[in-house]
């Protein structure tokens, strides 16, 4: 699916009422099969980019387009469904909801697309088998390590099998090992599903698997 | 979210118990309320089933038939006008003399019946009996007592009651009917002849003497039975037209003042109702609010994941629904609990403070589920317009 963001902007209601401005016109596409990576310096804007892509807020001004869709531009409903189906999430702080086992926070993203429960369960059973966190299934997210919930959500995330997998600093709070499940796992997403996926990091060596590197500057990208 | 899932929501312990502390006051203010309204509509239903006749005068001040002494040619009198079916002669008293000047609906008193003459009363033909019988035409020294009666005085079936010296044996304990009878000791009525000649060593002086009175004409009052189709007010008037020296109650006005004599009670019991859905109301909808807002990170982190507001609002209404219903029955569970222990204390004085019936359990349930929705419905109503990532940013 080729992703297009054009000309987005968003600020934020700051301190003393003043406008602290996160995206200031920023461009970015990326093509189906390709890993991006988005650099650049902390409060610079990576993860206000991320959550306009992923249509978790709305723009201040700008475009969003998967394919020929302008996604920004739809219904409330609309663009739930579109996130259900299309993007999938990897957090930093995991965002695995505590009152529901490994294995219901992962089906939780069958749950709102509709099909059949048995097969996504199968699949999530299997995808957590891959993972190394199916004997964790019926353990809830407290019960987990850090490593172990950032492997539940990624395949939440993956279970449906997106077209875009955004992914914001999923490497953020694991050690190198765990960090490099993950990281395989995104590549594998993308050469595998031939996946979107857009990796927002403040590690070079999580950059350095990315096909492409942008850099966030100044609420616009560049390139690295 | 399954069925199951959804009537037992995991992690809603504390949720449950703060809608269960709001219904229990609910509860237990209605039941008191209920307590009140029972015994008001109880005494009200009795007026209204029967007329009630007193001699003229003052007399004993005791009971429903407050007047002079009702003398047996009287009766006779008032059983020869048109339209009546029956008359009850009776004899009511005060149990304790100390306290007969102060005549209180809550007063016990001692019944006599004149047993060979139905029950008159349209309303309570036959007072349910929970152990032992009810009198009959021919029984002497015996006694049906109420169930208040039975509790304070400690009295079962077998059981023998002492009053002025006088001991009767009780043959049956009435079951609650939560009014007057609660309180009543029944007797034969020439045993509690025997009892008001106790009482009042003058009656007996009169009784044979130039004064002609005979036992017979020791009555308080009777009550009088109307002929299907009759209008008891009407004949009530009848009675006192055509019969002299008799006091007659006309049963719509002895109801419309036993309701302005209640109307403290009622204003009373209006209030604590009021006040226990104002209580249990807001206890309960702020901690169904307070429990959807709480997991505002998850609403944004399941429209995430594609959830729709609808999604969210049916699956926040499913868990407020198994949420209420379970603290809901809690809140009953407690407030029966504490009624109970209440009562338990409250019963040995003859006393029953709480009234948990169906009507108010039903009442309560489907209060807390309506409320708890109503609420869970509004916070989720107001999340729902946060954006996802606003969602998650506000819980986390």
């Amino acid at each position: 699916m080729l992703v297009r963001a054009i000309g987005l902007a968003r600020s934020y209601a700051g301190p003393a009422g003043r406008a602290v401005t996160a995206l200031a016109g920023a461009d970015l596409e990326a093509k189906g099969g390709e890993f991006l990576a988005v650099i650049g310096a902390s409060g610079s804007g990576k993860s206000t980019l991320l959550n306009l892509l992923g249509l978790l807020e709305r723009p201040d001004a700008g475009e969003i387009w998967f394919d020929d869709r302008r996604v920004s531009h739809l219904s409330r409903r609309a663009q739930a469904r579109v996130r259900g189906r299309d993007i999938g999430y990897v957090f930093q702080s995991f965002l695995l909801i505590s009152g529901l086992t490994a294995l219901e926070n992962v089906l939780l993203a069958a749950r709102y697309v509709g099909g059949d429960r048995a097969s996504a369960t199968r699949e999530a059973l299997s995808l957590m088998e891959r993972l190394g966190v199916a004997d964790r299934r019926g353990h809830y997210p407290a019960q987990l390590s850090g490593g172990e919930q950032q492997r539940v959500a990624y395949c939440r995330a993956v279970l449906n099998r997106p077209p875009l997998v955004l992914a914001d600093e999923p490497t953020g709070s694991l050690d190198d090992v765990h960090a490099g499940v993950i990281l395989r796992e995104l590549k594998g997403c993308v050469r595998e599903r031939g996946a979107s996926v857009i990796l927002v990091t403040h590690r070079a060596d999580a950059a350095a698997e990315a096909d492409r590197v942008v850099r966030l500057e100044g609420g616009r990208l560049q390139p690295a | 979210m399954s069925l199951v899932s959804a009537l037992f929501p995991r992690g809603y312990v504390f949720t449950v118990l703060g809608i269960a502390v709001g219904v229990a006051g609910l509860v237990a203010l209605g039941a008191m309320a209920e307590r009140i309204s029972r015994f008001i509509e109880g005494g009200d239903r009795f007026v209204l089933g029967q007329i009630s006749v007193a001699g003229e005068g003052m007399g004993m001040g005791a009971g429903f038939t407050a007047g002079g002494l009702l003398r047996a040619a009287k009766i006779a009198e008032i059983a020869r006008v048109p339209g009546v079916a029956g008359v009850q002669a009776q004899v009511m008293l005060p149990l304790k003399t100390t306290t007969s000047q102060f005549l209180t609906l809550t007063q016990e008193l001692v019944l006599g019946m004149d047993l060979g003459v139905p029950t008159p009363n349209r309303n309570y033909r036959e007072l349910p009996v929970r152990s032992g019988r009810f009198l009959a035409p021919g029984d002497r020294g015996v006694a049906v007592v109420g169930a208040d009666f039975a509790a304070s005085h400690r009295l079962s079936v077998g059981g023998r009651l002492e009053v002025a010296g006088l001991e009767y044996s009780v043959i049956g304990v009435l079951d609650k009917t939560l009014t007057a009878p609660d309180r009543f000791a029944i007797l034969p009525i020439e045993d509690a002849r025997a009892l008001w000649l106790r009482r009042d060593p003058l009656l007996v002086q009169l009784i044979g003497s130039s004064a002609g009175l005979a036992r017979s004409d020791l009555n308080s009052g009777a009550a009088v039975a109307w002929r299907t189709g009759e209008d008891p007010d009407a004949l009530a008037r009848r009675i006192q037209a055509d019969v002299a020296g008799v006091n007659v109650t006309i049963p719509s006005e002895l109801s419309r003042t036993l309701r302005e004599s209640t109307a403290f009670f009622s204003a009373l019991l209006l209030g604590v109702g009021a006040l226990g859905l104002v209580i249990g109301g807001l206890s309960l909808s702020n901690t169904v609010t307070a429990a959807v807002f709480e997991r505002i990170r998850d609403f944004g982190i399941k429209r995430a994941l594609g959830a729709t507001d609808w999604h969210l609002l049916k699956e926040v209404l499913a868990e407020a629904l198994g949420v209420s219903l379970w603290g809901g029955a809690a809140g009953i569970g407690l407030a029966v609990a504490i009624g109970s222990i209440v009562d338990a204390r409250a019963v040995k004085s003859g006393q029953q403070v709480f009234l948990f019936s169906p009507r108010l359990i039903g009442f309560a349930l489907v209060f807390s589920v309506i409320l708890g929705a109503l609420a869970a419905g509004y916070a989720t109503v107001r999340i729902a317009h946060l954006s996802p990532a606003e969602a998650i940013r506000r819980g986390s």
